[in-house]
Parts: C-alpha cells; sequence; structure tokens
C-alpha cells in the first residue's frame, strides 16, 4: 500500500516488535532466520501494524540474547547474511512496512575485536574505546542495574589489570564516549545500516553513555550532547525520516531531555505509563493511569512517546513506588520464578489470567492513549510464557503459527530448536495459534486486527491531545482525543463487574457519538450528564462530530444529489 | 383496464377503487412520517390541479411505508378523491431511511403505477412529500408535456447553485448519461410525470427488487432504451425538511451511487449499447438559482481526498486498475494551486468502481463508503477549476465531464 511519505511517519505508526530467532526458520535450523521472516510479512501486513523492531540481529556470542554485540557490520550466522537481511528489507519497503533495528550503543560484548585490542593494554590503537580504571572506586554514585547478578559496576581484566566499567552484566564492556574515535566509529555503524534502507534505530541504554565522578551517571548533559549530535548527523544525511528511538528507562522528566528540542531522539518509550495500566486494572481505578499523565511533560510537537504493555524485557517496575510494587508484585507474580530484577517476566495473555476482556481492554488503552504502540510478537494471538526457561527467555519462544511440529516455525528436530514451543494444554501451540485464529471472526487476533484497522482511521490517535474526564466513578476511564476539529472519546471499565458512568459531557450537546468498531449511532449528547453503561472490561471508541460539522466541512453536504 | 399489470393491488385498494370515477391525472404522493410538510404538499398539489388543470378529472394516491406521526390522516385534508395505500418496506429501512425518503420506494412506485392505470389515467405524476419547495407551477410543467401528447416521461430540473447537487453532476448524471446514451441534469429527482402509454408499457417489464432504491432509474432507462419520448422540465429551487431522510454525505454517495451499480447489475441490456451525446428537451424557462451559495472549504476536501489516500488505499487498490490507482496517487492534492483531476481519469476512476462492484472484489458497502474521498478530491478540483469563473464556464466543465464519461465507455464495457 503506498502512503503518504511523511518525515514524521512515526507518529501515526504502529510498531511490531520481533525477534528473528523466533519468528520463523526458514531453513530448518532450528533457529528463525531473516528468510523465514520474509516468508511472513504478509502475515505483518495483514495484521495491519506499519514499521517493524528487529531485535539485535548481529554476530554476538548471546550471553544476553544479542544485546552482547560482537561485529556492528555483519549480521548473526544463524539468521543469515547481510544479503538475506537486504531481500528483508526491501520485501518489507515493497509492502509498505518500514523496518527498524535494535543497536545498542552504550556498550559491546567482550567478545567484540574492539574490547580484544582494547585488553592489551594502553598502547593499543584501541585503548581508550572502552571505560578503564586502575581501581574499582569510581562513579560510586552510579546504581548497579542487574541487582540479582551484577555486585558492581567494575570488572578487573587480568589482561590488562585494570578495572573496565560495565552499567550491567560484566561481559558487557561500556564504550568510552568521551574517546571521538568511538563517536566516529558509531556513527560510521549507523551510516552502514542506513544506507541499506533501514528507516531508524532503537538505540538500546541511552542514558548511560558518558559517565562523570559525582554523579549517577545517568542522563548526563555529556551523553544528550552526543545524542544530538548523532542525530544532526543523520539528519542531513538521510533526509530527515529516519527515526531514533530511545530505550530510557527513566522517570518521565529525565526522559523528557531525551526528545531535546525535537533535535535529539524522534521517541522514547513510556515506561512509567506500562505498569500503571497494569495497576488501574487490578485495582480496577482509573486514578492510576490518570495521575502519571499529569507527571507527564509535554514533548516537542516532532516527537512521540512509544507505548508497549510488554516487551522482550521483564515487564518493568523500576518506574513504580515501592508500595506499587509490591501491590504489583502481590497481583501478577505469585510464583517466585516470576519475578526478575525489578520487574515480571511473564506474556499478555498470562498476566490477565488469560483473560480475554482485560487482554483486549488493556489492548484498547495501548491503541487509544497518545503515542504509538509498540506490539510485542506473538501478544496478538495471546500466547502464553514459560518462566522456567531462564532469565526473560520465557517471553522469546516460537511464534505459534500452526497445530504442526514445532508450531509451525520450524522443520527442525524439536530438540533443536533455540528454545522449546510453548506446549501446556492452555497457552500451548496446539490451543494457540495463527491457523486456528486467522478463519475465526471472533479470535483474539481478528479482533487485534479489527482494532488496529479503527486506529487506522484516524489521525488523532497518533497525533491528538488527550483529556481526562474525571466522571465520579473511577472504575471507569474516560477521554477525549482531539485534533483540529476531530474528536474522539474513549470509554474504558476497568472493573470485572459492569459498570454506569454519567460523563459530562455538555461541551457536545447535540452531538450522537459513532461507536467507531461497530459504526452503530448512541443517542444524541444532551445539556446533561451523558449516561453510558458498560460490560465487564468493556470500552467504546466514540468518534464526536457536531451535526453542524456535516454541513460547514465542505460545504456541499446539504444538497449533494 | 388492468390487464397486464404485473401485481395484483391488494383488496382493501381494490375495494376503495370500485367507488371512484375514472381519472385523467394521477398525483401520488409517496410518504413515510411527513406529517410536518405534508400539508404544504398536498396544498400546492389542489392549487395546481385547481389553476391549470381545472375540470380534468384528478386523483390523489398516496402510497405510505407504515407512518406512526399522522402523515396519512393529513393527506386526507386536500378534498381531492384520494386512495390510500400500505406497502411493504424492508425493516432496514424503516430504521435507516434512504437518501428519497421512503422505504420501499420500489413497491410504493409500482403500487401507484397500478392504481393509476386501474383509474385510466393518462398521466401519473410522483412527488414528494418533503419537498417543501414546491408551488404550483411544478404540476403544470410536470403533467401538461404528458397530457398534450408528446411526451412520456418528464423529469425535473431544478434551479441550483454550481455547487449544490454535486454528486449528481460529477457523477451520477455523467454516469447515467453515458450509460442510457441521454443526457439528464437530476437522474435522481424524486418527481416524475408519466404517460398511460409508459405506464402500460412498465406493467409488463421485469421490475427490479422493490426492496431496493433503483427502481425510479430503472424506469428511466427502460423508457430511453424503448424511444419512448423523455423531456426535462425546468422547475424552481428543490428544498427538502425531512426527519427521516438519510442525510450523512456517506450515506446518501454509497446508495445512490449504489443504486446505479445495482442497475448495471441486473439490467445490462439498458447499458451496454454505445453511448450517445443526445440532450434531452427541456421545457420551461430556467428559474434563478436558490440565494446565498454554501461556503465551499476545498482545502477540507483536499484533506479527506488525502487521507482516503493513506487510510483507504488498500481498498482502492483492490478496486481501481493498476493505471487508474497510479494516475490518483500521482494527482498533486499536496498543492490546491496545482491539484486538477482530469475528467479521463475520472471517468475511468468511477467505472473501475461500477466494475469492482460488478464483480464483488470488495465488500459492496465499504467500495460505496470508500468512493466518498474520491468524489470529495474530485469536487474540489471542480470547484477550484471554477470558482473564478462564470456560470457559463461552470456548466462547459460539466459538459467536459460527461463527454469524457461517454468517451470512456468502451473502457467500462471492456473491463466489464
Amino acid at each position: 500500500m503506498a502512503r503518504p511519505a511523511a518525515l514524521d511517519w512515526y507518529k501515526d505508526a504502529v510498531f511490531y516488535e520481533v525477534h528473528v530467532k523466533a519468528f520463523m526458520d526458514g531453513n530448518g535450523d532450528g533457529v528463525g532466520d531473516f528468510a523465514g521472516l520474509t516468508e511472513r510479512l504478509d502475515y505483518v501486513q495483514e495484521l495491519g501494524v506499519d514499521c517493524l523492531w528487529i531485535l539485535p540481529m548481529y554476530p554476538s556470542p548471546l550471553r544476553d540474547d544479542g544485546y552482547d554485540i560482537a561485529d556492528f557490520y555483519g549480521i548473526h550466522p544463524s539468521y543469515g547474511t547481510v544479503q538475506d537481511f537486504q531481500k528483508f528489507l526491501d520485501a518489507a519497503h515493497a509492502r509498505g512496512l518500514r523496518v527498524i533495528a535494535d543497536l545498542v550503543m552504550n556498550h559491546t560484548s567482550d567478545q567484540h575485536p574492539w574490547f580484544q585490542a582494547s585488553r592489551s593494554g594502553p598502547s593499543s590503537g584501541y585503548a581508550d574505546y572502552y571505560v578503564w580504571s586502575p581501581t574499582d572506586h569510581r562513579f560510586p554514585d552510579a546504581r548497579v542495574i542487574f541487582v540479582d547478578t551484577e555486585k558492581s559496576n567494575w570488572t578487573l581484566d587480568p589482561a590488562r589489570g585494570a578495572y573496565y566499567w560495565h552499567r550491567f552484566f560484566s561481559h558487557q564492556p561500556d564504550l568510552n564516549y568521551d574517546n571521538p574515535a568511538v563517536r566516529r566509529a558509531m556513527l560510521d555503524v549507523m551510516r552502514f545500516w542506513l544506507d541499506r534502507g533501514l528507516d531508524g534505530f532503537r538505540c538500546d541504554a541511552v542514558p548511560y553513555l558518558v559517565e562523570r565522578e559525582g554523579t549517577n551517571c545517568e542522563n548526563l548533559p555529556e551523553t544528550h550532547a552526543i545524542l544530538k549530535e548523532f542525530r544532526a548527523v543523520i539528519d542531513r544525511e538521510y533526509g530527515g525520516a529516519r527515526v531514533l528511538l530511545a530505550e530510557a528507562n527513566q522517570w518521565p522528566e529525565d526522559v523528557r531531555p531525551y526528545f531535546g528540542d525535537g533535535d535529539e531522539f524522534h521517541m522514547a518509550f513510556n515506561f512509567p505509563l506500562m505498569p500503571r495500566l497494569y495497576l488501574g486494572l487490578r485495582l480496577e481505578d482509573s486514578r492510576p493511569i490518570t495521575d502519571i499523565f499529569t507527571q507527564m511533560p509535554p514533548i516537542p510537537p516532532a516527537c512521540q512517546w512509544g507505548l508497549f504493555l510488554r516487551n522482550h524485557d521483564e515487564l518493568t517496575l523500576e518506574m513504580v513506588t515501592n508500595e506499587e510494587r509490591a501491590f504489583m508484585y502481590y497481583a501478577y507474580a505469585r510464583e517466585r520464578d516470576m519475578k526478575l530484577n525489578l520487574g515480571i517476566r511473564r506474556r499478555l495473555a498470562p498476566l490477565l489470567d488469560n483473560d480475554r476482556r482485560r487482554v483486549e481492554l488493556l489492548n484498547c488503552l495501548l491503541l487509544t492513549l497518545p503515542g504509538s504502540p509498540i506490539i510485542y510478537y506473538g501478544d496478538e494471538i495471546g500466547m502464553g510464557d514459560n518462566v522456567l526457561l531462564g532469565d526473560r527467555n520465557g517471553v522469546r519462544t516460537p511464534m505459534q503459527w500452526s497445530r504442526d511440529r514445532n508450531a509451525g516455525f520450524s522443520k527442525a528436530d524439536p530438540d533443536a530448536l533455540y528454545l522449546p514451543v510453548i506446549a501446556d494444554p492452555v497457552y500451548g501451540y496446539e490451543a494457540v495459534n495463527v491457523a486456528a485464529q486467522m478463519p475465526q471472526p471472533s479470535s483474539l487476533l481478528n479482533v487485534m486486527r479489527q482494532l488496529l484497522a479503527a486506529r487506522r482511521t484516524s489521525s488523532v490517535f497518533g497525533r491528538g491531545t488527550i483529556e481526562f474526564l474525571r466522571p465520579r466513578n473511577s472504575r471507569v476511564l474516560a477521554y477525549l482525543r482531539r485534533l483540529e476539529d476531530e474528536t474522539l472519546l474513549i470509554v474504558a471499565n476497568l472493573s470485572a463487574a459492569p459498570q454506569p458512568v454519567e460523563l459530562d459531557l455538555v461541551a457536545f450537546a447535540g452531538v450522537a457519538p459513532t461507536e467507531m468498531l461497530g459504526g452503530t449511532t448512541f443517542p444524541p449528547i444532551g445539556r446533561g450528564p451523558y449516561f453510558l453503561s458498560l460490560g465487564p472490561h468493556g470500552f467504546y471508541w466514540f468518534r464526536l462530530e457536531h451535526p453542524g460539522d456535516g454541513d460547514r466541512p465542505y460545504g456541499i453536504e446539504g444538497t449533494p444529489i | 383496464m388492468t390487464a397486464g399489470l404485473a401485481v395484483a393491488l391488494p383488496p382493501d385498494v381494490e375495494r376503495q377503487l370500485e367507488n371512484l370515477a375514472p381519472a385523467e391525472v394521477a398525483v401520488s404522493v409517496p410518504t413515510y412520517n411527513n406529517a410536518a410538510t405534508i400539508s404544504k404538499v398536498v396544498a400546492a398539489i389542489r392549487a395546481g390541479l385547481e389553476k391549470y388543470f381545472e375540470g380534468v378529472p384528478a386523483v390523489l394516491i398516496n402510497t405510505d411505508a407504515g407512518s406512526s406521526d399522522g402523515t396519512t390522516e393529513r393527506v386526507g385534508e386536500a378534498a381531492l378523491p384520494l386512495v390510500r395505500a400500505i406497502h411493504p418496506a424492508p425493516p432496514g429501512q424503516l430504521a435507516a431511511v434512504p437518501f428519497h425518503g421512503i422505504p420501499g420506494r420500489g413497491a410504493s412506485i409500482q403500487l401507484s403505477l397500478g392504481i393509476a392505470r386501474h383509474l385510466g389515467a393518462r398521466a401519473l405524476v410522483v412527488l414528494e412529500a418533503d419537498a417543501v419547495s414546491i408551488d404550483d407551477e411544478w404540476l403544470e410543467r410536470l403533467v401538461r408535456p404528458v397530457l398534450e401528447p408528446g411526451a412520456d416521461l418528464v423529469l425535473p430540473v431544478h434551479a441550483r447553485h454550481r455547487y449544490d447537487g454535486t454528486m449528481t453532476n460529477l457523477v451520477l448524471a455523467p454516469l447515467v448519461g453515458a450509460l442510457f446514451g441521454r443526457r439528464l441534469h437530476q437522474p435522481f429527482a424524486g418527481a416524475r410525470a408519466m404517460s398511460a402509454r409508459l405506464l402500460d408499457r412498465l406493467a409488463e417489464a421485469p421490475w427490479p427488487p422493490p426492496g431496493r432504491s433503483e427502481t425510479d432509474l430503472w424506469l428511466t432507462g427502460t423508457a430511453i432504451a424503448e424511444d419512448f419520448a423523455v423531456r426535462e422540465a425546468r422547475l424552481g429551487p428543490w428544498r427538502v425538511e425531512s426527519n427521516t431522510r438519510a442525510t450523512d454525505l456517506p450515506t446518501m454517495v454509497a446508495q445512490t451511487l449504489g443504486a446505479v451499480f445495482s442497475l448495471m447489475d441486473g439490467y445490462e441490456e439498458l447499458w451496454r449499447r454505445p453511448a450517445a451525446d443526445v440532450p434531452t428537451p427541456s421545457e420551461g424557462a430556467a428559474a434563478p438559482p436558490p440565494g446565498d451559495p454554501a461556503r465551499v472549504d476545498v482545502e477540507r476536501m483536499l484533506r479527506a481526498f488525502q487521507r482516503g489516500l493513506s487510510d483507504l488505499g488498500t481498498i482502492w487498490e483492490q478496486v481501481l486498475a493498476p493505471e487508474t490507482w497510479g494516475d490518483v496517487l500521482s494527482l498533486e492534492s499536496g498543492d490546491p494551486a496545482r491539484f486538477h483531476f482530469p475528467d479521463e481519469l475520472w471517468a475511468r476512476a468511477v467505472y473501475d468502481f461500477a466494475v469492482g462492484h460488478h464483480h464483488h472484489v470488495v465488500y459492496h458497502d465499504h467500495l460505496l463508503r470508500s468512493f466518498v474521498p474520491l468524489y470529495l478530491g474530485r469536487t474540489a478540483a471542480f470547484v477550484l477549476a471554477t470558482r473564478a469563473r462564470d456560470a457559463a464556464a461552470a456548466e462547459a466543465a460539466l459538459d467536459a465531464t460527461a463527454a469524457a464519461f461517454e468517451e470512456q465507455k468502451p473502457y467500462l464495457v471492456d473491463r466489464w
């Protein structure tokens, strides 16, 4: 499908996050690859998303699922070659789909040749590519992020006889961005992929690029200066339609600077909102959701939040208070194995007890709150997880295409799969798969397609303002989305019981709301409160158009016939 | 009198007819909840009959789709010989009344025709119960050509501002004109007068299903195809006051265009002949258009067209032929100063939609509604091309559009 080539296409886009290894195995070796992903692009297109986000695809020892990159210029041999990637990218573009890829800027694998060279000592050409120290006492105010596995941000390298700095795992040494050669090298890496047509990068772990004594080494002005420099170069050389998406798992006021004045990142994930959606649902109370928006700083017009319900990492709870966190653990992760770091390692459907109504409700919010939604592969069919697989692997299992062997994902021997398919009776591939849901009109997959199609009918979702209505019944979340003269009203019941709600819509008196998913026109809004009743976890998407709008807008509606 | 009538009249109608004298002029007013306006329309009918047809025996026929607001009682106020008939209507049309205002309009027309023939009427005129701009002259201009032998079908041409009736002017009239080989100004007008000769012929013809909206169009097409004398009568402005008619643009577009497409599917013999550029003779002097024209928002129409390109591309891609789709994509809609929608491309696009409808490439309602932004784009181009010019230039632009539809007709026939 031809789409207008707006530079800010990402503001209207829906993203689909996918692991190459997990989506489709084209060569039968048990690991998904670009050939397989290319085969399945029709599915992605028909789902109704706009842009794929590819998780790390580079050569890597895979000790952190590819976030430990050993060569920025290649494709991991299990996934194919740079040529395979190019074929995939061209095929995606031919379908009107865009593609962004993960890029880890902060660190490399300890297997990367830069690090190996750096270890050999101060005389190496790469000596200053990483952050070295004779002691492990520098930057003591920087917290340890992976508290479950790492004791310190410093690890002694016996070869060089010095400590190297790492904010994540000890096998992921941080690059030294104070070194201009490192900055030039990283820009060259970006150019290499952008030259191939890639539509942008999701930049991993950006707050940690620069370290300074006496700070927590996060979000430093020096880091922002470097990111702005990268953005300027990419805009200048590639015409402004390539997007940079920041992973900055920070509080809203700390994320805001990553947008700069519209001259740093185009997009950043909205980390604080996500846990509150779960919290609001579990508490059956709209206030956790409305409250977080009061803390959400305005962002530059060309920028956009990235919204998500789940992703490849644990459901991160860093951005909630301790009290909220305790409640989330209580509510969503009763078994000990389900907790990891400061998060919960589960997929969407099992997090919600496989309750279709709650799954649809959260997706409704995902698609209608301000920002560009990101859907994690498999969540559109309600895939489950396997918490016994360790680390975050439980949510990275093969896509479930059909009830054939290996869920239709691979022709390999089941033992050869990179991870076993989900096979439990509730979420297993025999019960939950694309082939079964495709022909069934009421399946989650088809409901998702319907919601996505409805979202495409209006640019208000991606670009409009939000205004909460705050009805007396706080179990109902209601908000207006507006853009120019278009207004949408979203009403969602967070409760498992039917709820009545009275909305103050006097400003729209005379308007007959049209429900967008079914096309039904509701009774006109009067001068008093507007009454609605919602079924358990039910929701409405209304289009509010003044009757006058029909005459005024074009000037030809009075007597067209 | 009733020989050859395809459908028998209901028993209660037969009983009413037993007590009625024959009539020369039958005036039919189909109704559905028109209590607010029916008295005005009936008064105009009575005044018109008294003023222009004194001494001519006349009858009023009120076919009703099941009004619940006292409409039929008010029809009785006219103090004219009256036949009342209730006809069935599809439940869906009762809930959402089509653009012409009468659920089950086909059944209504068919009933009127049966009654008029039974009474030996030389002319049957159908009027609209909610057209409040009616005056006594309408009756004269519609009926006179039929009574003074010469015309078999008289269709109205209402005085309109150049940007009124854009759906008719830019889509329906050129399309219907090319199909039937006859230029008609307002093929979807709700009023019409018919001769006894035409009524006799229609009584034997295969009517479209009564629940649909193409009956009037079929009737016109049949009259043209069989060389009945078709005329147009110039009337004053057309203004409707209705609480029931569909008034939202997409619905009106879907219903009217859908009616043409359904007719094309069901009656190929009516339209497959080569197109000809035959104007329709018209009666009466043109009335001046009504007061202030609407303020037309071209930029908004262009935005709707652009949004259509992005949101409905997946549908248009399936409906339009690849060349047409490519040409539509390359229109410069971003810049009003340069936006131009060639007539030839427009004709192909409309024909592609007809073919897509015929072959069911997309669910019919989606196909028809997806046409709206395309129509808005074409309308914007028309306004841009004519707003700084005089009325004659606007007329010439519409003539060029009609000619393009005629020229492109072989394209339609090939793709069908």
